[in-house]
């Protein structure tokens, strides 16, 4: 039996190659899902939302609020209702997000100074394309509001139209999403999204590499290999699968940043260094709960949990701030979201280096962490034992 | 008569007896329990925990007020005042403003222009800039929706002031066509609300095809291990409808849990009758099993269940149209959205329990389920008798 740290690194990559679920874990299904997220997300803002009218008036000035309404960027009007109740029966059929209602009479209350009262719903179980339709119905009712008291307000003292707008909106405050103007969905998601799923697939396969030698009783064997030390043992199983995790995330970062063109305004050494050093940090992590409980079924639920949490406790979409404190110091022990809020720091916003200074030195925390508890890994490995 | 009759008790002792067998390993093994039981349980608590307080509010604004005038600081007082923004100071200039924005402190600026007052005094629009961060949307919908509110307020108010001045009186344009805005099924259209119920049947699902794929992960370990495979009577179908009826026993609980008092937790929407949502939640439950027992197939060990199946959630969360719509989804995506049985149980779901539908309103979502379920059982059924006869022929091949 050779020995030594090649032995084992060469042993380990004949192990990786040899089954078909490493194939599926480590190229297929990451790949799978890069292209995925990026091709579902590729428009960015969703396309016009199903909306319908229930226009109970029937005139010129009605017609002019549909038309504004089917003319608005994110409503499309797929139906024409005649009632309240079959505009709702549409919407808890999925038919429609959301509808617009002018009611009966609109013109001539309006004409007579009746102030008839224009109503809009959405659905907001449905979150972005509710949000849409909310924002155009918003929209539509403050132009044709704005509108009229214009008319009402030209016709009583015969003003101009530009004298009159300011007064009707006099302070305007317009919002500049600095990073990301597009306000492109996919900038979002995609990019915390990615890095998650890299992260879950490295947690179960490191959990399982290292815990079913325990199963199949090989880690005797193992241990003989690298001559007793489980120091030895544990780079000889690790450092083939970093250089091939490391080949996936630089897959993954050109998909984004070269082929996709996500903004990024930082500078690309760091930027990499960031993918690189995030790939080790998630490996020590498993590699950590593997020390802790050195049993393959526990060690990969830790994983699975941990994992698929992060993309809820990676906090991409939902601000920390806004977790209870007992939730949000969960945010702390996860690496892809050092990933994320270096992201944010370095390509996003492009500040300094100063800023990520702190997320650079937590990845060495967690490549670090499993050091003090690896002995409670060659305790295990030296005596096997499979608890199913 | 008499044979059918025969056929009928042994159908049902066959049925039974596989029933009573997949009970027994069932509640031995842990891990097997861990996915049916615990994980439904928890799961659905912790992430109810995180998204909790429902709406983003009061995020840090530094403001940049070049105007320094009663004006300028009750806009900056109402924007302090409204649910998205929260102003945290004043910087002398935007580099200052930035410093903040880079040290965290605040995700916004407020840049007041120096003739703000001057120009609400001539009736000329004042121009405020409001500059955001954008790492997180939900922050930056915050600021806009408080923004806008800001802005109509002030608006209003001086409105009635100018259109005085203009020599209108406000009696005569005060509201001439009052807007009312009604939010549907998420009532404050808050973050939880809106994508746990969803989220509870993805689930679902997940914990039904993880348990499943371990049951047959084991199964397939100890027949690699030489162990030869139980069969009651031969015929698959009652072989693997027996164990489904065993999970579906095993889930009763996990489902009430999941679809009642999660909700009533975390008061999320419940306009849904529960006898409904059940029956709609049947075919769910019976394609996901069936789901499970196709990827049996390909899980060789206990294990690699993990390694299959656990990152295709985040997958079938994008699928169901829950974040993404999906009549925004590429055509591809789409009929891959359509195999999937929580794709039809989140959208069900989500449309009687949050906006009220009934059955007969989503009918045919409700159809289609059932016809995923009669496919995805034919498959798992042909699946596992080709399966099988494989296996007989190579233990008969080795034992000669």
């Amino acid at each position: 039996m050779k020995t030594g740290i090649r032995a084992i690194m060469a042993r380990t990559l004949r192990e990786l190659a040899g089954r078909p679920l490493y194939w599926y874990a480590i190229i297929v299904l990451p790949l799978l899902l890069f292209v995925f997220l990026t091709s579902e997300l590729k428009e960015g803002l969703p396309a016009k939302a199903p909306a319908a009218i229930v226009d109970k008036d029937h005139t010129s000035l009605s017609r002019r609020v549909t038309s504004t309404l089917d003319g608005m960027q994110m409503v499309s009007l797929t139906k024409e209702c005649d009632s309240y109740s079959q505009a709702m029966q549409a919407m808890r059929r999925g038919e429609i997000f959301g509808f617009f209602l002018i009611p009966e009479n609109y013109e001539a209350d309006l004409l007579a100074g009746r102030s008839p009262v224009v109503s809009f719903y959405t659905n907001m179980t449905y979150f972005i394309p509710g949000t849409m339709l909310y924002k155009n119905f918003k929209t539509t009712a403050v132009y044709t509001k704005a509108g009229v008291v214009m008319n009402v307000v030209q016709s009583a003292t015969g003003a101009t139209s530009e004298e009159v707008t300011p007064v009707i909106n006099p302070v305007n405050i317009s919002a500049h999403p600095i990073g990301n103007p597009w306000l492109n969905y996919a900038y979002y998601l995609a990019v915390s999204f990615i890095p998650g799923v890299l992260q879950l697939m490295i947690f179960l396969v490191t959990a399982y590499t290292i815990c079913e030698e325990l199963k199949r009783g090989t880690s005797v064997r193992l241990m003989r290999m690298a001559r007793g030390s489980v120091v030895r043992a544990v780079c000889g199983k690790m450092l083939p699968q970093t250089l091939i995790w490391w080949a996936i995330a630089l897959f993954m970062q050109s998909w984004m940043y070269a082929y996709n063109h996500f903004p990024c305004y930082g500078s690309m050494p760091w930027i990499t260094a960031n993918t690189l050093l995030f790939v080790v940090a998630s490996q020590g992590f498993a590699l950590f709960v593997c020390c802790c409980l050195p049993n393959l079924r526990l060690a990969l639920s830790i994983g699975a949990l941990t994992g698929i949490l992060s993309f809820s406790l990676g906090a991409f979409s939902w601000p920390v701030s806004e977790m209870y404190g007992a939730v949000a110091i969960f945010t702390w022990i996860i690496p892809v979201r050092y990933y994320f809020l270096n992201y944010i720091t370095l390509s996003l916003d492009a500040m300094p280096l100063y800023y990520s200074r702190y997320y650079f030195a937590a990845y060495f925390i967690f490549i670090l962490a499993p050091l003090p508890m690896l002995w409670r890994l060659k305790k295990a490995w030296l005596r096997p034992v499979y608890i199913p | 008569m008499k044979k059918l009759l025969h056929i009928i008790s042994v159908f049902f002792r066959s049925l039974t007896e596989v029933y009573a067998r997949e009970l027994r390993s069932l509640v031995k093994d842990q891990g097997v329990v861990l996915f049916f039981l615990f994980l439904p349980l928890a799961y659905p608590v912790i992430y109810s925990l995180i998204y909790n307080k429902e709406l983003v509010r009061d995020v840090p604004v530094v403001v940049v007020d070049h105007a320094r005038t009663s004006d300028s600081r009750d806009l900056v007082r109402k924007f302090d005042a409204s649910q998205g923004a929260r102003i945290i100071g004043y910087a002398s200039d935007l580099d200052e403003a930035r410093r903040a924005i880079n040290e965290r402190e605040a995700f916004a600026i407020m840049e007041i222009p120096a003739d703000y007052s001057r120009a609400i005094g001539r009736t000329e629009q004042a121009q405020v800039q409001l500059y955001c961060e954008t790492s997180l949307l939900l922050r930056y919908r915050a600021l806009l929706f408080s923004a806008t509110e800001v802005s109509l307020d002030i608006g209003a108010e001086l409105q009635a002031r100018g259109l005085k001045e203009i020599g209108v009186s406000s009696m005569s344009v005060d509201d001439p066509m009052p807007v009312v805005a009604a939010q549907l099924g998420n009532l404050q259209s808050g973050f939880d609300s809106f994508i746990m119920p969803g989220v509870l049947i993805l689930i679902l699902q997940q914990c039904i095809v993880l348990a499943v794929g371990m049951m047959g992960g084991g199964r397939n370990e100890r027949i690699m291990l030489g162990q030869r495979p139980v069969f009651a009577t031969g015929s698959t179908l009652i072989t693997l409808a027996g164990r489904a009826l065993c999970y579906i026993t095993i889930l009763a609980l996990p489902i009430i849990w999941l679809t009642h008092f999660v909700p009533i937790i975390f008061r999320f929407p419940m306009m849904g009758d529960s006898l409904q949502i059940f029956e709609f939640l049947l075919p769910v439950v019976l394609s996901s099993i069936a789901l499970g027992f196709i990827v049996q197939i390909f899980t060789s060990e206990r294990e690699a269940i993990f390694i299959i199946w656990v990152a295709t959630s985040v997958l079938f969360l994008f699928l169901s149209g829950l974040t993404w719509p999906r009549y925004a989804m590429a055509p591809v995506w789409k009929v891959l959205s359509d195999l999937i049985p929580a794709t039809w149980g989140v959208n069900g779901f989500i449309l009687m329990n949050a906006n009220g539908a009934s059955l007969t309103d989503i009918e045919p979502l409700y159809r289609n389920l059932w016809i995923l379920t009669a496919v995805y059982w034919a498959i798992a059924w042909a699946a596992h008798t080709i399966v099988l006869r494989l296996r007989i022929r190579r233990a008969r091949l080795r034992q000669p």
